[in-house]
């Protein structure tokens, strides 16, 4: 336990030095500089013209369905990792486990290829 | 060991700032923000505990894919903040509610350890110590072939919810000229030129 927390030490070092550098140049831009905010300072850059609307807008769904299937595929590489390292002692019986896993996924990666969604109009 | 309780107290201390402030913010993709680095506070916390797979799937999934997902649903909604504001003191009594019963299921989940301790230990597959294989490892040995029907349930789960996104988001739409490579690779010189006699003085 204390050895595998000691092999996250450098990452702990590296967090803080990170937080408090970007505490340091958020702090010093702040006191250091000289302000005089306008409203044209302030606004978002919309290469050089004044911008018409907030930056949030509507977009397609179409970007949402992209994200949706990214997280399922994701989560099916996540169920890879552990069967990788296991897979010299699970045997036949592991392994082909898997294979019919990921058979149910291509299922649907077949009905998504067919169906379109992955073509961009 | 002060400074693995310093960092405990440190993850636990933001993930209960941001949770605050993530339903606080006033601008919603700050919400998703602070959700976030509550994420990658949990995964510290998940670290501490020698959990390392669940760390690392908490960054991989859910700051990865599920806080992107997140943010998608925040751009894509047309909502007025200063309206979804106003509802607040409204969906305060369910809201509550639902905090109570979390509560309570802490409470029990708790409770049970400092009720009969034994049953602590007593699990179906008990987890073997760190020192003597890793936690990714530890899963491996028993979740493909001791868990297996759980196993490919989640991965029906997880067809069923790719089937159910493309069911409901994919729109076909009219009228788009889509390029057939197959066809253009397919085309042949007679097919697209032809070669005519024009004599002069005379159009085709």
């Amino acid at each position: 336990m204390q050895e595998l927390l000691l092999s996250y030490l450098p990452i702990l070092i590296f967090l803080a030095l990170v937080v408090g550098m970007s505490v340091v140049f958020m702090a010093a831009s702040y006191f250091a500089a000289e302000q005089k905010p306008d409203t044209a300072k302030l606004v978002g850059y919309e290469c050089g013209f004044t911008p018409f609307a907030d930056a949030r807008s509507q977009f397609d769904v179409r970007f949402y369905l992209v994200a949706l299937l990214f997280i399922i595929f994701d989560l099916e590489v996540a169920f890879l990792f552990p069967w990788a390292i296991t897979l010299g002692d699970l045997g036949a019986f592991g392994f082909w486990s898997m294979f019919v896993f990921l058979l149910i996924l291509t299922v649907g990666f077949v009905y998504e290829w067919k169906k379109g969604a992955l073509e961009w109009e | 060991m002060v400074l693995q309780e310093i960092t405990f107290y440190l993850f636990s201390a933001i993930i209960v700032a941001s949770g605050v402030m993530v339903i606080a913010a006033r601008n919603p993709v700050h919400s998703v923000l602070f959700l976030i680095l509550a994420f990658f506070n949990a995964a510290g916390l998940f670290i501490l505990v020698g959990a390392e797979f669940l760390a690392m799937i908490m960054v991989i999934v859910y700051v990865g894919a599920v806080a992107v997902l997140f943010l998608f649903v925040v751009m894509m909604l047309d909502i007025n903040y200063v309206e979804l504001r106003q509802g607040f003191l409204n969906y305060l009594p369910i809201g509550a509610l639902i905090g109570f019963i979390l509560l309570v299921e802490l409470v029990f989940v708790l409770g049970t350890r400092f009720a009969t301790p034994e049953t602590v230990g007593a699990t179906g597959a008990p987890i073997p110590p760190l020192s003597e294989m890793t936690n990714t490892e530890a899963l491996g040995q028993v979740l493909y072939t001791r868990y297996i029907y759980l196993f490919q349930a989640s991965g029906m789960v997880l067809l069923v919810a790719m089937i159910g996104a493309i069911v409901l988001t994919l729109r076909e739409r009219g009228g788009v000229r889509r390029q057939s490579i197959a066809r253009q690779v397919a085309r042949r010189r007679d097919e697209a030129v032809e070669v005519r006699k024009v004599t002069p003085g005379s159009g085709i």
